[in-house]
């Protein structure tokens, strides 16, 4: 049983503190499959994010634990949280290398890929909005999180946050509206 | 605080349809808080705006390219321009996509022509998409229709990538044609209903798309019309299920490209329940593509959604109407849709609104039974859309079918309205009015009435017609399972499926043939001769391949009149007979000596025509394929010529053909032998004819003992050519011996060996 596994099944069995185990592994394998998916590929491509959080779970946990959705749930908030992290961390060092420090040039080639540059402020903006929707609606923004960090689908993610997919569904309406409102506030419409 | 309130003004906003009851709520639920109602406001534009920065997961915009494109990148260093793919030589390329390379060919021989070569990329099971291409050939060969480019044949390229050889079209995509070309909504309209009569010819075959999208139509100009041509007919569905296995993310990488264009049963992935409807349901697609510029789900959104969610979006989401996409779309997209259909964007959607709706949301029901059941259909209610008749997508409103109706007869109408007014009032002094109208326009409200009936009566034919329309789409279907099945020697599914089929549709010629033709084919000679009298009863056109050998089997099991119908029918065809098909269906009855002379000349200058197979020296593979095809049309011909003559009298010249005959390699080599018999008899060689006839029954208990030693209903070699030697062989022995052949138990036999391969 691979230490993924493990931890699953004690967050399953109602040991929360486990729960804090499992994003470092997470995170790591992330960008090891990242880095190592960028030594192979020719330069100029480019990664799915989605894929890769997919792809980690099956080296992590295996395909043998697939049908069981709760134990997925608890990998997925997770795998959306560290890609959130991997992402973001990643384009502030992007910013600030735009700026002009070449500083900390070698780490960055990684994950640089995932993400192109053009988008990088769009992203900031996107990660500044969920932390401000998670102040008031911590629940949506994971819902977000989830959906556009590890591409999960409406009843993944229903399975996911233990709701019903009509919640679910109303929930992405309003948290898609919200984040919609608050990044074109300086558009007018 | 203000923000859990702005979020159940939403979510209760959200379930209310109506807008205008909509903004009351709103305007009620915000009670004066002009900044809550700002910010709900706010909230529900953001929910109605199509673009928002979540709608993609991360990334995922880049998605198609990385899965698919190195595989295609391997392929360009194989193929290029001037290299050969068979008996093909590439020239330019001028196509590449998710599924491989498409090339300009130039072919040699037999013809030389110009091709298209679709090289599909490694990973899929060569072997597996030609037997799918190999088990619908006949289907696609029968597919004769102008606005259908042809797919001529299938192979493997030499690093095992299977590739189909098409008509050539220079044509660009149906939706970049009608804008660039500014095609308003009639012309459009127009070229589409070709696009889904194209549809129903290959359906009615028995063939799917399955693919249908704007990139596989492409429009030329000819002689000043736009002319569509349906491309990769049979390619879809030969290359489609291999794309089932594979992980969850190739299988999505497959998908990324056309999911727009795919019907809720495809999405579900369940490939065997793919029907014709689901290409009706394309064809909607386009339709709505083609008069409003884009496709019901955005195609960023479908790329961008998770592999679930996007089969969730098609099989569940209702895309907007037609007209709402067109009233929805900004200002300056909506103003360019306009220009290029040639109309200002309010006449655009107010002229669409309601019909073309109808019709678009018809075709793209997600319940495939409240589809059009044909793509016929689909063209009809279009056409009715343009000469302003009613279109039968829509719920039949007794005012609705009035104001189509009065459009169409404004003059005799103001009779007939006024008529209605006149009894509504019901007072006599209005019946005094009604009576002197009536009087007035006496005429025209006679035409009216007949109108009306008329209507009625075209009504009822269309009804029916659809009805028919209905059956014979199933009738399609069970023919292709049947011949799927035989193809795969399932000779009980098969048998069941055509049965099943002359239920559905017993006035159906092609159901007899196809039937009649498994029975022959397995030695069930008198139940094979009854169907196929059947279909020369109803009236077969007489150019189907399937009627090789028919006449001789109705000859061989007396039913007279169908033979005689049959082959009176033949003897009017002029067409080239490269296998002598309608010749030897001539020469098997009672044939005066003229009409034998006559055959036998045009085989003779066949023959000359035809290069003789010995000249050549085999150098390569393909030239030993080639030259043993044309050594086995020689020896047929050799056999006919010869089998001409000796009807017509020429017995020299008929043992030269017959005698050459067996020495050519050909299935029936032999079948000779009791004509030889009968040639020598009538020379007056007695010794000669009895060591042919002799000959003949060596080979005739050969077949018979192989037959029987591995219980089947009829011998190896083709049944055309077994049931003329049995003729032959019956009348050698009349001729030579003085009496017909005694029963032979082995043929019984067989008869019982063929009723079991039916029963299963």
């Amino acid at each position: 049983m691979s230490d993924v596994t493990r931890i699953l099944h004690q967050i399953e069995a109602g040991d929360a503190a486990a729960a804090g185990e499992l994003l470092p592994l997470v995170y790591a394998e992330l960008r090891r499959l990242a880095g190592h998916k960028m030594d192979k590929e020719a330069a100029g491509q480019t990664l799915q994010p989605t894929a890769l959080v997919h792809e980690a779970y099956v080296r992590l946990v295996g395909d043998e634990d697939v049908r069981q959705w709760d134990n997925r749930g608890h990998f997925f908030a997770a795998a959306a949280e560290a890609m959130r992290r991997i992402l973001i961390d990643n384009a502030r060092r992007r910013q600030s290398y735009k700026r002009g420090g070449d500083r900390e040039r070698l780490e960055i080639a990684e994950v640089d890929a995932i993400v192109e540059s053009a988008d990088v402020d769009e992203l900031l903006d996107l990660d500044a909005a969920l932390t401000k929707l998670a102040e008031c609606e911590p629940e949506m923004a994971k819902l977000v999180q989830l959906r556009y960090f590890a591409g999960l689908s409406v009843e993944e993610s229903a399975k996911t946050l233990g709701m019903s997919p009509r919640t679910v569904k109303r929930n992405w309406a309003f948290a898609r509206a919200w984040l919609g409102r608050e990044l074109n506030l300086g558009e007018g419409n | 605080m203000a923000v859990a309130t702005e979020k159940s003004i939403f979510f209760h906003a959200l379930e209310i349809e109506s807008p205008a009851e909509r903004a009351a709520y709103i305007e009620g639920a915000c009670d004066g808080d002009e900044q809550l109602l700002t910010a709900v406001c706010a909230l529900l534009r953001e929910n109605d705006r199509e673009e928002n920065p979540v709608d993609r997961p991360v990334g995922a915009a880049w998605m198609s390219t990385d899965l698919v494109s190195d595989d295609v990148g391997v392929a360009t260093t194989r193929f290029f321009p001037g290299a050969m793919v068979g008996p093909y030589k590439l020239m330019e390329r001028i196509g590449e996509g998710g599924f491989g390379l498409v090339f300009v060919a130039q072919q040699q021989a037999p013809v030389r022509r110009r091709v298209a070569l679709k090289i599909i990329k490694p990973g899929m099971e060569s072997r597996e998409v030609l037997a799918r291409f190999e088990a619908e050939r006949q289907a696609i060969a029968l597919m004769d229709h102008p606005n259908i480019a042809r797919v001529f044949e299938a192979g493997v390229t030499e690093t095992a990538q299977p590739y189909f050889v098409m008509e050539l079209v220079r044509g660009v995509p149906l939706n970049e044609f009608c804008d660039h070309h500014q095609l308003n909504m009639s012309e459009r309209l127009k070229l589409f209903v070709t696009i889904c009569h194209a549809v129903q010819h290959a359906h009615q075959k028995g063939i799917i798309h399955r693919d249908l999208k704007p990139s596989n139509i492409l429009v030329t100009l000819q002689d000043g019309q736009p002319l569509a041509k349906v491309i990769d007919f049979g390619v879809a569905k030969a290359i489609g299920q291999s794309l089932t296995v594979k992980t969850i993310y190739t299988r999505f990488a497959s998908m990324v490209g056309t999911p727009a264009y795919m019907s809720p049963e495809q999405a579900a992935m369940s490939t065997d329940d793919v029907d014709t409807r689901s290409d009706i349901y394309s064809l909607g697609v386009l339709l709505y593509e083609v008069l409003t510029g884009s496709t019901p789900f955005a195609p960023d959104r479908l790329q961008s959604a998770g592999f679930d969610e996007l089969r969730r979006i098609i099989r569940d989401e209702d895309p907007p109407r037609p007209s709402t996409r067109l009233s929805t779309l900004n200002n300056e997209l909506a103003s360019t849709v306009a220009v290029n259909r040639r109309l200002d964007p309010a006449t655009l959607s107010s002229a669409m609104k309601r019909d073309l709706d109808w019709i678009v949301m018809k075709a793209m029901d997600k319940d495939r039974n409240r589809r059009y059941s044909t793509a016929g259909a689909m063209a009809e209610d279009v056409s009715r859309f343009l000469n302003d008749q009613p279109v039968e997508a829509r719920p039949p409103s007794t005012w609705y079918r009035f104001s189509k109706f009065a459009r169409r007869n404004k003059v005799g109408l103001s009779t007939a309205s006024i008529v209605a007014c006149a009894l509504l009032l019901g007072t006599a002094v209005s019946v005094w009015q009604a009576h002197t109208a009536i009087n007035e326009r006496d005429e025209k409200e006679i035409a009216l009435e007949e109108a009306r009936a008329a209507e009625q009566v075209a009504n009822a034919a269309r009804l029916e017609l659809e009805r028919f329309n209905d059956r014979l789409n199933s009738t399609t279907v069970l023919l292709a399972s049947g011949r799927a099945n035989a193809d795969a020697q399932r000779w009980s599914e098969a048998y069941q499926a055509y049965t099943e089929a002359t239920g559905v549709l017993p006035k159906y010629f092609l159901v007899w043939l196809e039937r009649g033709g498994l029975n022959a084919k397995l030695g069930r000679w008198d139940a094979a001769a009854a169907d196929f009298a059947k279909a020369v009863e109803i009236g077969c056109p007489i150019e189907q391949a399937e009627l090789s050998g028919v006449p001789q089997l109705l000859f061989f099991a007396g039913e007279s009149a169908a033979y005689d119908k049959l082959s009176n029918e033949l003897r009017r065809v002029e067409k080239d007979d490269p296998m002598a098909v309608t010749m030897r269906g001539q020469l098997v009855g009672d044939v005066t000596e003229s009409a034998a002379a006559e055959l036998a000349d045009r085989v003779e200058q066949m023959l000359a025509a035809m290069p003789n197979p010995d000249d050549s020296e085999p150098n390569h593979e393909s030239d030993r394929r080639r030259r043993k095809y044309a050594e086995m049309f020689y020896g047929v011909n050799l056999y006919v010529a010869g089998w001409a003559h000796l009807r017509a009298g020429n017995h020299q010249r008929a043992l030269q053909r017959l005698q050459e005959s067996n020495q050519a390699s050909w299935f029936g080599r032999g079948i000779a032998h009791p004509l030889l018999a009968i040639a020598h008899h009538r020379t007056g060689n007695a010794e000669d004819a009895v060591g042919s006839f002799e000959q003949s029954q060596a080979l005739l208990d050969r077949l018979l003992d192989e037959s029987v030693s591995q219980s089947k209903g009829s011998p190896v070699i083709p049944w055309i050519d077994w049931i003329e030697f049995l003729l032959h062989h019956r009348e050698a022995s009349i001729v030579v011996k003085g009496h017909t052949p005694a029963n032979d138990p082995r043929m019984q036999q067989m008869e019982r060996f063929a009723d079991e391969r039916i029963s299963g």
